[in-house]
């Protein structure tokens, strides 16, 4: 458990996420870029969001669900709007009605690509919580998912993002964090007495970790082990194929997303993996579960389960079992976005917490309606969304003072860092927890 | 030409090719959309039926979660009394119901004239005030363009002229036939533009519900 | 020879003092003209010198001829009425042939400038053949007679409108009076037929008066009859407010008499006074009887979308012509489709988009 006090050190994370670049510009001449950003759109446009972007009615209702709205009322933070690039393209090029639109429409400029990568990157976190507002059932989050990938093609990705997937692409890792780190985690797992299986040629599940859990938060990685031990499965992590993060969808690189993507499929089937497991990471789990398969357009021949979906899982068919947690606790459990309104990962987490026996308070909007944490999408890595994201966090501080719980529990590393830096910026002292070192810490025997 | 031939050209030929256009146009905008290319489906989905969930999304999107909306509860309900007024005045008044068999073939029964007034005049005064709003509220401010004018506008001028109308006013001394030739005309009006701008929602908006439904469903989402 | 006096006339008829300012009384409130017009219209009757009315029937069935001998009030309108000098009419002279020609030429010539020519039925304009008198076209003989009349008085809604000959396709290129004669005054009593008294009293107001005081409408009609539409007058107008309407003839509604919108009355774009004044001496009028308005009082009445047609029914074309419309519709947005499809097909294809 880490609980915040006024001062902390400097972990190693957020020592190398500092060294990343926080400016840069585009390789590409404005023509280019306006160019490759329209190829972008007009591939990756399907039937769905074809027909939500003529559907849009302008009612404005989809910024009362937007956090980034919320926090500053700025008009420019309203979802669709964020997207009027892509739908701009659209109804100029693809919209059956296209000769009549390009009467209302103007065409995009390389001005505007410039001008919406703060909107479609410093302030949405594709946390999709405007999806479920829209009276015409619009999936905003899917236009802007195109917006990011149109603005990737241009060069137009925020600087820390465009490291971080160049060094993913390139050399397989993150922040530096390759082979050695997590040698060295599985190291010190074993000075506490947990051996992580390395590289097997053939197990049943696949764990995968993350660069956060390699640097920050360990006690996440071994609590995981732990509980794949006390189930005594088959399980192995890959040193080629650890990092479940997958920043081509976190900056917008389709192919970086590919790589990513392809990178842990190859090593499931290498070692005939029946179940991967995304560690305690939010965008890892849709990644892997349902963007994989779709850019691939191959079915997985392997399960996909994020470790609290899997922990909830087994404890409910009886194979998992916990001691209750004695003492009365009470605590209220952040649903990170990516898990659930984009996972369904809902009833799992809490089925553990009910077996753990802590009392539950639920934020007054939380499962599918949860406020994201304001850290999520790569979000938590711009260095210039540090004012917004402390706005945000402020609507996240209430939520759960609202329940006066003694904790949050949550199951995502963004979320727990978002928390923590929005914490120790506002000396908030509520203690953040991981649902996988609860759980972990109260195995039966 | 006078009053009296205006209303036989609205009546009339007006009349004629405005169903035509609207017709045409829904059909075109509508059958381009089917030809784009449907998503991968190659992720195992979470569910096992997406058509239930989309219709349940179709019904419910329409009644969000109180915590989603509780900022907006008052342009939630204005908007479904001003749809379910001005529906209720085009399809239950009872002096529209001959337009309805001419066209149709059939007919339903008529609501009360003073129901329908009451409602009629709710609706108006409703489509006023949220027209205004949409000049100094900044979100509608900034995400508002010509389409969205100009299709209120359309919405309200045969609720106007409607009422004009029945009521027998003479805005510019007109006589009878000329304002109900001009309502006429301003329902010919929104049917063409109907295709053409946002009014199209009417069409697709309950097939997006579905879809978007049916796909948070594969996710294990109901939304 | 000078006609004799009017007031001469009514004395040598038995009429008294009395009597004849009653009338007089009467007349003015059914012009709506003040009390006080009273000794006017009096003085006026008493000097009026009978004048001439030269009355020509062009296409026409006869039946605004019937209906002014209908005219109902009192008989001492009629005795006006006969006691204007009507040198020629078909139906009501005596004379035929040759000698209703000479009748018709002799008073032309003797009242030039002054007689009043009255109009029924309407002009056809693609054949002079269609419709002669004594081998003279209608157009000629109409042309002839306006030159030396002091006004036209086109009785009838073919006189006025073209009427009944005018509707679709119109056969014979049937016109009213005021298409062919421009340089005249043209008062319009138009109805299939008129009212009597309509016609009575608008000729009664231009012998009173001349055209001095006669306000006429957008269509030439005096105000005092055709101001007010059916609808504005008529008995039945609550049923319309509330919305009670008869769905068949011989439904519940229909029973209750209520309002014939649904039925296809044309009340409310009709400008007459048969809600008020009604027909056979005020005993009824087609709606009070239980058939809605046909509009005769109106131009192309016959030609407005069909009797029975309410108002808000319209001409929308046929299955057929929807059918066409949604093909097309169908096919442009394949069209579209296609395009759009291949244009994106074709930036998938482009190399290089992604870094």
């Amino acid at each position: 458990m880490s609980s915040i006090s006024a001062s902390i050190p400097v972990d190693a994370f957020e020592k190398r996420a500092n060294e990343l670049p926080h400016t840069g510009t585009s390789s590409l001449s404005p023509e280019e870029q306006v160019a490759r950003a329209k190829e972008v759109i007009l591939s990756n446009l399907d039937s769905r969001t074809a027909m939500e972007l003529e559907t849009c009615i302008h009612c404005g209702m989809c910024s009362e669900a937007c956090h980034f709205y919320e926090a500053t009322h700025e008009a420019k933070y309203t979802p669709i709007h964020k997207v009027h690039l892509v739908r701009s393209v659209y109804r100029r090029e693809l919209s059956p009605l296209r000769w009549f639109n390009r009467l209302f429409t103007r065409e995009i400029t390389a001005q505007d690509l410039s001008d919406w990568q703060e909107l479609l990157f410093n302030s949405c976190t594709e946390c999709g919580r405007c999806d479920l507002m829209c009276p015409m059932g619009i999936q905003i989050t899917s236009g802007i998912r195109i917006g990011r990938q149109a603005l990737a093609a241009a060069d137009l990705m925020p600087p820390e993002l465009r490291a971080l997937n160049d060094e993913q692409t390139r050399s397989n890792t993150l922040l530096g964090v390759g082979i050695d780190e997590l040698q060295d985690a599985v190291s010190e797992l074993a000075t506490q007495g947990i051996v992580v299986p390395l590289d097997r040629p053939q197990a049943d599940v696949l764990l995968l970790t993350t660069v956060s859990d390699l640097l920050l938060y360990r006690q996440s990685f071994a609590a995981i082990a732990r509980i794949l031990d006390k189930l005594d499965l088959s399980w192995t992590i890959r040193s080629d194929a650890f990092e479940a993060s997958n920043f081509g969808v976190l900056s917008g690189s389709e192919d970086g997303q590919m790589l990513a993507a392809k990178r842990v499929t190859d090593a499931a089937r290498a070692c005939g993996a029946k179940l991967v497991i995304v560690p305690e990471c939010g965008h890892a789990y849709p990644a892997l579960r349902f963007d994989a398969p779709e850019q691939l357009n191959t079915p997985l021949p392997f399960e996909v389960m994020a470790i609290s979906e899997f922990i909830g899982r087994e404890i409910k068919a009886g194979r998992l079992k916990v001691k209750k947690i004695a003492g009365g606790k009470q605590v209220t459990y952040h649903d990170p976005c990516k898990l659930g309104r984009h996972g369904g990962v809902f009833e799992e987490p809490r089925d553990a917490l009910a077996a753990l026996g802590v009392e539950l308070h639920e934020m007054e909007s939380h499962g599918k309606t949860q406020y994201c944490c304001g850290g999520g999408g790569g979000v938590l890595m711009l260095s210039g969304s540090e004012e917004l994201r402390r706005r945000t966090f402020d609507i996240k501080m209430r939520q759960v003072e609202g329940t006066h719980a003694d904790s949050v529990v949550t199951s995502c590393d963004t979320c727990r860092m978002t928390f923590e830096r929005g914490a120790k910026q506002v000396n908030w002292s509520l203690p953040v927890e991981s649902l996988a070192e609860l759980v972990a810490a109260n195995l039966a025997d | 030409m006078n009053t009296a031939t205006f209303l036989d050209l609205v009546r009339g030929p007006l009349f004629y090719w405005a169903l035509m256009i609207m017709i045409a146009g829904i059909l075109w905008r509508l059958s381009g959309l089917i030809y784009f290319r449907i998503k991968s489906r190659a992720a195992k989905p979470k569910c096992d039926d997406p058509v239930v969930a989309g219709l349940r999304t179709v019904a419910l999107r329409s009644v969000p979660p109180h915590e989603l909306v509780k900022n907006i509860t008052f342009l939630l309900l204005t908007c479904y009394a001003w749809h379910i007024g001005w529906f209720a005045t085009f399809l239950f008044f009872g002096a529209h119901l001959p337009l309805f068999k001419s066209v149709l073939g059939f007919v339903w029964p008529a609501l009360p004239n003073s129901v329908v007034l009451v409602l009629a005049a709710m609706t108006l005064g409703i489509l006023i005030t949220l027209w205004i709003r949409r000049f100094y509220n900044p979100v509608l401010r900034l995400i508002s363009n010509f389409d969205d004018h100009l299709s209120v506008f359309l919405v309200i001028a045969p609720l106007i002229t409607g009422i004009a109308a029945f009521g027998h006013w003479s805005p510019f001394g007109m006589r009878y036939e000329g304002i109900l030739a001009v309502h006429i005309l301003s329902v010919e009006l929104l049917m063409i533009w109907m295709p053409f701008g946002k009014i199209f929602h009417v069409v697709t908006s309950l097939i997006v519900r579905f879809r978007t439904g049916a796909a948070f469903s594969r996710r294990g989402v109901r939304a | 020879m000078d006609a004799p006096l009017v007031a001469d006339y009514l004395r040598m008829r038995g009429v008294s003092r009395r009597g004849f300012l009653k009338f007089c009384a009467s007349t003015a409130s059914l012009m709506a003209l003040p009390p006080m017009m009273i000794p006017q219209i009096a003085r006026a009757l008493e000097t009026a010198r009978r004048p001439s009315v030269i009355w020509l029937p062009f296409q026409e069935c006869t039946g605004c001829t019937e209906s002014i001998t209908r005219a109902h009030g009192s008989t001492i309108e009629q005795l006006i009425f006969e006691a204007i000098s009507l040198d020629y009419q078909h139906t009501l002279m005596a004379a035929a042939g040759e000698q209703s020609d000479d009748a018709l030429h002799e008073a032309m010539k003797l009242n030039h400038g002054k007689y009043l020519l009255a109009v029924d039925g309407s002009i056809p304009l693609g054949n002079p053949g269609y419709s002669t008198i004594s081998g003279i076209s209608n157009i000629d003989m109409l042309q002839e007679a306006a030159a030396g009349a002091m006004a036209i008085v086109a009785i009838g809604s073919c006189a006025a409108f073209g009427g009944i000959p005018k509707a679709n396709p119109n056969p014979t290129g049937a016109v009213s009076v005021a298409d062919i004669i421009k340089d005249k005054p043209i008062v319009n009593i138009s109805g299939c037929p008129p009212i009597p008294i309509v016609i009575t009293g608008v000729l009664a107001q231009i012998l009173t008066f001349g055209l001095a005081g006669l306000e006429l409408d957008h269509l030439g009609r005096p105000k005092v009859f055709y101001g007010q539409s059916i609808h504005d007058r008529c008995y039945r107008r609550p049923f319309y407010e509330r919305g009670q309407f008869a769905e068949s003839f011989d439904d519940e509604g229909a029973k209750k008499g209520w309002c014939l919108y649904k039925l296809g009355c044309k009340g409310p774009t009709t400008y007459n006074a048969c809600a008020t004044v009604k027909w056979n001496n005020g005993t009824s009028f087609p709606i009070e009887a239980g058939h809605g308005c046909i509009g005769c009082a109106e131009p192309d009445f016959w030609d407005k979308g069909g009797f029975y047609n309410a108002l808000s029914a319209t001409e929308w074309g046929t299955p057929a012509d929807v059918a066409i419309a949604g093909g097309a519709g169908i096919a442009l947005g394949a069209v579209a489709g296609a395009l759009a499809r291949k244009h994106q097909n074709d930036a998938k294809a482009t190399p290089e988009t992604k870094p």
